[in-house]
């Protein structure tokens, strides 16, 4: 077995880790050596890690190593490394959510649902990521833990909330991690990070055994470096669970498979009005992809900037309730930019919070219709590429805007109804900025079809940073 | 303006008086300041009072939301979007 001199895999894909595990020229647990090596060096730079399961992931690449020695077939993602935001339950852990609350917690005594089934298919775990406190963020600032940095600058945002997703998988300190999305907190940090990732059609995968956020929006994905590895993931973690009463009783639908189909054949369009990008950064990106697709027509998502309003509502408000205990009692522990939106939230009078799901039921049904005539549309997944940490607001066209509460501008109709989107890093220099690709509910198999064929085409790629 | 839900349904189609509202921009400053003093006892929720002026920020900001969909008019019969399954 190749170990002296097989390198440490730092921008290899998972496929390429797993093939080349499965096929013993690597064995798991030189990768899993490789790995907290990297995490040891870079990550003092972008802070992307609160904790580091060493312990368990040479466990678990020790088990798959034995299991090749005895000439079993290895699973789907033997030997590949990921982490996840630490909002997932990690067994032994507390699950911070971002939070200094949360620390009080006792460690969990399960795995979140996703965790398991990777595992199951032969990934690692090896470790939990830095997160905006409790996820309400786009930043990838967090007060406890400091920013996770963005890998292509490091005085820059990651994006948030699942910053240290982004960091880590932009980084190359690992070729897989798992995020949350309630509002764009999967497409911000690829956006920033100029890397790929996926929030699935809302119920799709299973929430079992994180810490939520607003219950009717949270999704949960995957974030990678290629289309590929984004739907190996996927893949991986989808089916049913009773766990989670939100996780739609439907079979796997493996995307895999059908990656190689491309594009041909597929009606596309890019998303107009409101969606039309103001920064010459973002009309680039989606200019870029559109041409490669072919996508001459432009189609209006009626009433998104109200779905974006409704949005921001349902999720003050929920939030709110979510945290109205601790808000009560432990106020003073809560990053004062959170806290503050919180209890603004728990005001937020109930009937105007009915009438936003009143509203989100009828613009569903709007958006819908759209796909009758098209079967993706393309959209730009943040308004500017990163901004440097710390920074409060940006120019978007010539209104000055708060960065906090509008990185997500563009994400937040979207996955209001809960459709399957991609994020498609367009590698623009000196900073990348990534295109959505949405598609109607339940069919990630297009978005991830076309993402595969723009990255084929070399339109779309994770740009490698100069650590 | 007032933005109507393009659906036709019975009750869409029935014209109903609606009574002048407070906007986040016709609301005066003071009456949200009272609202956050109010609303947090209600809530039993007691804070700094330096945060006061934050959290009514943020207030503003969410009833400015508030304002864009309260105007949309949508037909009586309209259900909301989370279903619960018994």
């Amino acid at each position: 077995m190749l170990e002296t001199g097989a390198g440490d895999f730092a921008w290899d894909s998972a496929t390429t880790i797993a093939t080349a595990v499965a096929a013993g020229r690597v064995s798991a647990s030189h990768i899993v050596e490789a790995t907290l090596a990297r995490i040891r060096e870079r990550d003092p730079l972008l802070n992307s890690f609160t904790a580091v399961t060493e312990h368990r992931a040479f466990g678990r690449a020790r088990v798959l190593d034995a299991a090749r020695a005895k000439g079993e077939k290895l699973p789907p993602l033997a030997g590949v490394p990921f982490a996840v935001k630490n909002l997932f339950d990690i067994t032994g852990l507390p699950t911070l959510a971002g939070s200094k609350i949360n620390r009080d917690l006792p460690p969990a005594t399960r795995d979140a649902a996703l965790i398991e089934r990777l595992e199951a298919a032969g990934a690692i775990l090896v470790g939990a990521l830095n997160m905006g406190e409790y996820a309400y963020d786009f930043t990838g600032e967090n007060i406890h833990d400091g920013p996770s940095r963005n890998p292509h600058d490091l005085n820059r945002m990651s994006g948030g909330s699942s910053g240290g997703s982004g960091s880590a998988v932009g980084g190359g300190l690992v070729p897989l991690a798992l995020g949350s999305d309630t509002n764009g907190s999967i497409r911000v940090p690829s956006s920033l990070c100029g890397i790929f990732g996926l929030k699935p059609t809302y119920g799709r995968l299973t929430r079992a055994r994180t810490f939520p956020f607003v219950a009717s929006l949270d999704h949960l994905g995957p974030f990678a470096r290629t289309a590929r590895d984004l739907t190996l993931a996927y893949d991986a973690m989808q089916g049913f669970d009773a766990n989670d009463l939100a996780c739609a009783d439907r079979s796997a639908e493996p995307v895999a498979p059908h990656l190689d189909k491309g594009a041909g054949g597929l009606r596309i369009a890019v998303a107009g009005g409101y969606f039309k990008g103001k920064t010459a950064e973002a009309v680039a990106a989606v200019d870029c992809v559109a041409s490669a697709l072919g996508a001459n027509r432009d189609i209006d998502i009626p009433q998104a900037e109200r779905a974006r309003s409704a949005a921001f509502i349902i999720t003050a408000s929920e939030g709110a309730s979510l945290h109205l205990d601790r808000l009560r009692t432990r106020a003073k522990d809560y990053d004062p930019a959170v806290r503050d939106r919180l209890i603004a939230g728990a005001m937020t009078q109930a009937s105007l919070v009915v009438k936003a799901q009143k509203f989100r039921r009828w613009y569903r049904e709007e958006v819908l219709k759209l796909f009758a005539e098209v079967d993706a549309i393309l959209a730009p997944a943040t308004p500017c590429t990163a901004p440097l940490i710390g920074q409060q607001t940006f120019m978007l066209g010539d209104v000055e805007l708060p960065v906090r509460a509008n990185l997500g501008l563009y994400t937040q109709p979207i996955s209001f109804i809960g459709l399957p989107v991609v994020a498609v890093p367009v590698p623009l220099a000196p900073l990348p900025i990534a295109v959505q690709i949405i598609a109607a509910p339940w069919r990630e198999d297009v978005a991830l079809r076309i993402a595969h064929a723009l990255e084929a085409q070399g339109v779309v790629a994770a740009p490698r940073p100069a650590l | 303006m007032k933005h109507k839900a393009g659906r036709k349904t019975k009750s869409a189609r029935t014209k109903r008086p609606r009574p002048a509202r407070a906007t986040a921009k016709t609301r005066p400053k003071n009456s949200i300041d009272a609202f956050v003093t109010a609303s947090a006892q209600a809530l039993g929720l007691t804070f700094d009072p330096a945060w006061h002026d934050s959290i009514a920020f943020n207030l503003r900001l969410i009833l400015r939301h508030a304002a864009l969909v309260d105007e949309f008019v949508l037909p009586d019969d309209a259900e909301p979007a989370p279903v619960f399954h018994a």
